[in-house]
């Protein structure tokens, strides 16, 4: 068999083997994950360490009767809360307050107390004003920056970020204001523990009917591994291993036309079949990497005993979008290659490659929260988004998307892949032998139109 | 069957005109040389022919088929830019080109084509050890596994030190015996003058010369005088219809005006200094390159 095909796989074969058998690639195998997965483990191990020095908190209760009901309430909680229930390790501060009367001069008692807390003798103070009890109640609040006038309640601290305490606190703050105002409608004091109590509210997925026995299936109960890790996760790998597998073709094509390897290869092979060729091994280097980590994911979740978290469902979802976007990906970085005239060009080019793929990163929050949304729904179907955007979404347990979508963004992919396949070649075939010249945008375009 | 034969073809790179309404024909087991300054249209020609590059206008037929568009194990091209993977064994990738070619293995092709090089001791080494003859030879074997019926070598002795020069230069001839027809293109007009067959200069996207060495010749005439005499080249001064003189140290070339005596020449000669030797011939093919493409041509054009 000596034909088109033939010179394809050939130089796939070539362009496959050379990548695998580099020590670069079997260290990326192991490496790229860590580096992607570092940031949630270093997450997870901070967690693991939380900060347990003791709180200091003033309180200035304008109210007079408010702060021995807030201190109540945050002595309660910080009690409960205190130590992990599992491993007896202390989890959570120690909050201790301190209360004191309003001054005569508000302005100088907080700047008193600011530098208390900025010589750490403080963790914050809280400010309650006399009109707390008939206060409206609170709206969301707009985060307006420039209106810095205090509510009700406002809290003071030098802590920056996402500060957890004054979310603790906040609900502390509320739940003896509550207190207060149950007792002055009469309910008994030792009674409020119970009133106030929160109950479990379970999540539970719908009840289905089975289409064979036509028996009704119960709900199974929603699990925050299954709804966001799995989903994410693999939405993940799929990015993870695109870009792993696309991004050295710039650098590739450049390299061989900057070692003036094309000319003699276009001796023998069309800039098709030596594009397509290329595209081809690193789509075999994609599929090698991805069946290591699907088949050692699965494993590493079998042996934790969470074998129905297996997305098994959307397996060939996967690997028909990734296929695709290799591919798309792999030849626009052929096309780009070929028109760099160095390989510095290439690397400044790199991130307009790689924005297909980063880009849905961005969204994930947002896919998440309203997964069958009618933005979720468009943005899944933009061909470029729609290997990472609608894994997304089919991989979120009862994520609902309705049958015909992941087909029509399918569709919607390969013809969007086999126009930049078809465009990329004809930029290729043109730019490749350019030498010492780097061509136009809209020399580009035009290629790409025109061939 | 004539091996290639290209008519009226032009290619141009945007306001460059690299080659401009070129036909010519190279006999089948021929050696046909392409001579002329860089830049002038050479390898744009022989890219055409390889199908590596279309032309705008004009036709080009390989074997009487046009090879547009495709690649075929009958034509084996050596490029000008010399490109290897240097991360390949030589073995390896000399199979993987032979492969790309010919769609067989050919490992035993390779293997003897090693041999006869002298390379075979280096088969299983990466390219990136190899000096660059060796490289240059790993190169040309590329080019010729399989035989291919047509080989087009894009300068292919530069860089190349005498010995492995001549292996080259044996291993051409071989493969033309063979039956292979070989289009080089070289700035060795030794090379040119020893090796091809017909030669067809080409200068600014135009063919200037096209013939055996002997037509392109018999084009100037007996118009060289080479003379060797006591004192050299200072007693050549002001010699009567001697257009130019060449001094080559021991020797020197007087070019004759149209219609001079030869005899008239060396009387003169003969009354100035001792005279020890003198020839009259057709001029060399440097020197009718440089009559074309030197500095000359562009005064004479000027004028």
């Amino acid at each position: 068999m000596h034909n088109r095909q033939h010179r394809i796989l050939l130089i796939a074969k070539r362009d496959y083997l050379a990548t695998i058998r580099t020590k670069a690639f079997i260290i990326g195998l192991v490496v790229a994950p860590l580096l992607f997965g570092g940031g949630f483990l270093g997450v997870a191990l901070m967690q693991s360490k939380p900060d347990i020095k003791e709180r200091r908190i003033a309180i200035i209760d304008g109210s007079g009767v408010v702060a021995a009901a807030v201190i109540q309430a945050a002595q309660e909680r910080n009690a409960k809360d205190l130590f992990d229930k599992t491993t007896h390790r202390q989890v959570q501060p120690h909050y201790v307050f301190e209360t004191l009367p309003p001054a005569a001069d508000p302005k100088a008692e907080r700047l008193a107390l600011s530098e208390r807390v900025r010589q750490e003798r403080l963790y914050a103070f809280i400010e309650i004003a006399p009109t707390v009890l008939s206060a409206p109640p609170a709206t969301n609040d707009t985060g307006n920056a420039k209106d810095s006038k205090p509510g009700p309640v406002a809290t003071y601290t030098n802590a920056g970020g996402f500060d957890e305490a004054s979310g603790w606190l906040s609900g502390s703050i509320n739940d003896g204001i509550r207190r207060v105002r149950l007792a002055r409608l009469g309910v008994d004091p030792s009674r409020l523990s119970d009133v106030l109590a929160s109950v479990k509210v379970d999540r539970f997925g719908l009840v289905s009917r089975d289409p064979k026995t036509g028996e009704i299936r119960e709900a199974s109960k929603k699990n925050e591994v299954a709804e966001f890790g799995v989903p994410f996760g693999i939405m993940l790998l799929l990015g993870m291993i695109v870009m792993v597998g696309s991004s050295p073709m710039l650098s590739a094509v450049t390299e061989d036309k900057a070692q003036r390897l094309v000319e003699m290869l276009l001796g023998m092979a069309t800039p098709f079949e030596l594009m397509m060729g290329k595209v081809l091994g690193a789509l075999g280097t994609s599929l090698t990497s991805s069946a290591f980590y699907l088949v050692g994911g699965t494993l590493a979740l079998y042996g934790m005993g969470l074998s129905g978290m297996v997305p098994f469902a959307v397996f060939p979802w996967f690997y028909a979008y990734l296929i695709a976007d290799v591919i798309f990906l792999c030849s626009f970085a052929a096309a780009l290659g070929a028109g760099c005239g160095s390989p510095q060009d290439a690397q400044q080019l790199a991130i307009v490659l790689l924005a297909p793929v980063m880009i849905p990163y961005f969204m994930i929050t947002f896919i998440m929260q309203q997964p069958n949304g009618a933005i979720s729904t468009v943005l899944s179907l933009f061909p470029p988004f729609t290997p990472m955007l609608m894994l997304l979404r089919q991989a979120m347990p009862g994520g609902g998307v309705p049958a015909w979508q992941p087909w029509v963004g399918l569709v919607g992919v390969l013809a969007f892949t086999l126009v930049m396949v078809v465009a990329a070649a004809r930029i290729f075939r043109v730019a490749i032998l350019l030498q010492g010249k780097t061509p136009k945008v809209a020399e580009l375009v035009r290629w790409a139109v025109r061939g | 069957m004539d091996a290639v034969q290209i008519s009226n073809v032009t290619k141009t790179f945007g306001a460059v005109t690299a080659v401009d309404d070129l036909s010519l024909v190279v006999p089948e087991g021929s050696v046909y040389g392409f001579i002329g300054p860089n830049g002038s249209g050479k390898t744009t020609t022989m890219r055409m022919i390889a199908s590596i590059f279309y032309p705008d206008r004009g036709d080009v037929r390989v074997f009487g088929r046009q090879m547009l568009g495709a690649r075929s194990e009958l034509i084996g091209y050596l490029p000008e830019e010399r490109g290897l993977y240097r991360k390949m064994a030589v073995q390896a990738l000399l199979e993987f080109y032979g492969e790309l070619r010919s769609g067989r293995k050919v490992t035993a092709e390779v293997e003897s084509w090693l041999k006869k090089l002298d390379l075979a001791k280096w088969a299983w080494q990466k390219v990136q050890t190899l000096s660059k003859g060796m490289s240059q030879k790993v190169q040309f074997i590329a080019a010729v596994v399989p035989a291919p019926r047509l080989l087009i070598l894009d300068e292919p002795f530069s860089g190349l030190d005498p010995v492995s020069a001549e292996t080259l230069q044996s291993a051409i001839l071989d493969l033309r015996r063979a039956g292979a027809t070989v289009i080089l293109s070289t700035h060795d007009m030794q090379v040119a003058e020893n090796m091809c067959d017909y030669i067809c200069m080409i200068f600014r996207g135009r063919k200037v010369l096209d013939g055996t060495l002997a037509s392109i010749q018999d084009q100037y005439g007996n118009d060289t005088i080479r003379v060797a005499a006591d004192g050299g080249a200072r007693f050549l001064d002001g010699l009567p219809d001697v257009e130019r003189v060449r001094d080559f140290g021991q020797v020197q070339e007087l070019r004759m005006a149209r219609g001079c005596d030869p005899q008239q020449v060396l009387r003169t000669l003969i009354d100035r200094t001792r005279v020890t030797s003198f020839s009259i011939m057709k001029p060399s093919l440097h020197d009718i390159f440089v009559r074309i493409a030197g500095p000359e041509a562009g005064e004479a054009q000027i004028a």
